[in-house]
């Protein structure tokens, strides 16, 4: 290929690279060098700011609905729950709820219970961040049907009528929420999870609630207002 | 169009991207629905495939809310850096081996961009910032308008144009340079 550094040859494919007749190989070529030359990268951005009034004459066309589910969904787990809950969503998980897990972990641990032992706990903070729920749950592997502990620390929300609680798994990151199911409104209940679920636990940042019309979210996501939520923390 | 006038509606976009790199998702979608139809027209365009269209969107603005922080600017105006996003998708697209396209497609989209059709034209001449590109575009010989016009909008490969026009590759090739010179000039040539 000719010489990247003849400064005509270089604007003439910088200018054939953004309106688009660069193409194949040489294309990747020209990628790979935007990369290194910044002398390069500002000549593309200057032949882009030359022909980008043309793309506002291609006329505007709204796309479909689903397009932006879609993207909501693939950025949930990084924000979109705290714009759908109108909650400061990762307020309050910080270290005062970590060494709180920890400290009733020790408890959970200690209770003279015929129990497994708790692999993780997570303590769920209400929106003004007092615990409201203990979630935990034992060595995932060891057990024949999969399930979660929830207990209520405090006094429980109302759930209204025509609503259900749905918990999920935070796989922290940019991931999605993963649904878990619903919980009722027993102080202490157990819950069973999937197996294909089971096996990511242990791998989980978070817990969260959302408030969900009856049946649980209609989207796979939460859909609600998100009233509890806690980091996990690992017990063994 | 119920739209603030250009300066004001870049400084806004470039807010909702502030904020955007903050991770606020509210921003995020008021900036969606003030720029995905324009988005979406240029995708469908280039692509011509609905399905094709929609998935390199939903691609493009999962990246725009996952690098906003890397949006200057003092380099681009925020519906450039965004456009360029989605085109440059489109064309890594178009290059695909099974995305092959059997020429008949972009008739309809030619149809619209021939010399004569106001529609377009008129669109791009009533946007300010515009203005000069299309005085520009106005000064070029009609079979350079043409094929810079078909290469940007519609996608369209030096081989495609030359399919489309029936005219010899080396003609074509020839007709986009010299056309993008003079457009260059025209602009005023500050690189």
């Amino acid at each position: 290929m000719a010489s990247y550094k003849n400064p005509q040859l270089r604007d003439r494919l910088a200018a054939e690279y953004v309106l688009g007749t660069l193409r194949g190989r040489a294309r990747e070529r020209f990628d790979a060098l935007l990369r290194s030359d910044y002398e390069l990268r500002r000549t593309v951005a200057t032949w882009e700011a030359r022909l980008s009034p043309l793309a506002a004459a291609a006329g505007e066309i709204a796309p479909p609905a689903r397009v932006w589910q879609s993207i909501a969904r693939q950025i949930s787990g990084s924000a979109s729950i705290e714009s759908r809950a109108g909650l400061s969503f990762w307020r309050g998980l910080a270290v005062a709820s970590t060494a709180f897990a920890l400290l009733l972990a020790t408890f959970i641990g200690m209770a003279p219970r015929p129990e497994p032992p708790m692999a993780m706990v997570a303590v769920m903070n209400d929106d003004k961040g007092q615990p409201a729920l203990v979630v935990s749950w034992p060595p995932m592997k060891e057990m024949r049907d999969p399930h979660i502990r929830v207990k209520v620390v405090q006094q429980h929300p109302e759930m209204a009528p025509g609503t259900a609680w749905e918990m999920w798994m935070l796989p922290g990151g940019k991931a999605a929420p993963v649904s878990m199911g619903l919980i009722g409104i027993d102080r202490d209940q157990v819950m069973k999870i999937k197996p294909a679920l089971a096996q990511r636990m242990g791998d989980a940042w978070g817990i969260a609630m959302s408030v969900e019309p009856a049946g649980g979210s209609p989207t796979g996501v939460p859909t609600g207002p998100v009233i509890f939520k806690g980091q996990c923390v690992k017990i063994l | 169009m119920n739209r603030p006038p250009p300066d004001a509606f870049a400084q806004e976009l470039a807010a909702l991207l502030a904020q955007c790199s903050l991770k606020n998702s509210n921003s995020f979608n008021k900036l969606y629905h003030l720029t995905s139809a324009k988005l979406y027209g240029v995708a469908l365009r280039i692509l011509r495939r609905q399905d094709w269209a929609e998935e390199v969107l939903q691609e493009c603005y999962v990246n725009i809310w996952n690098h906003a922080g890397n949006y200057a600017p003092a380099k681009s105006a925020p519906l450039t850096w965004m456009t360029s996003i989605v085109r440059n998708r489109c064309l890594d697209w178009l290059r695909r081996p099974h995305t092959e396209t059997t020429g008949e497609e972009y008739e309809i989209a030619v149809e619209a961009w021939q010399d004569d059709a106001p529609g377009p034209m008129e669109q791009l001449m009533a946007s300010a910032e515009a203005a000069a590109l299309a005085r520009c575009l106005q000064q070029l010989e009609a079979k350079q308008r043409q094929s810079i016009m078909l290469a940007f909008f519609n996608g369209l490969s030096h081989t495609e144009l030359a399919g489309h026009m029936k005219q010899p590759l080396g003609t074509v090739k020839t007709w986009v340079r010299r056309g993008l010179e003079r457009l260059k000039s025209c602009l005023g040539a500050a690189t």
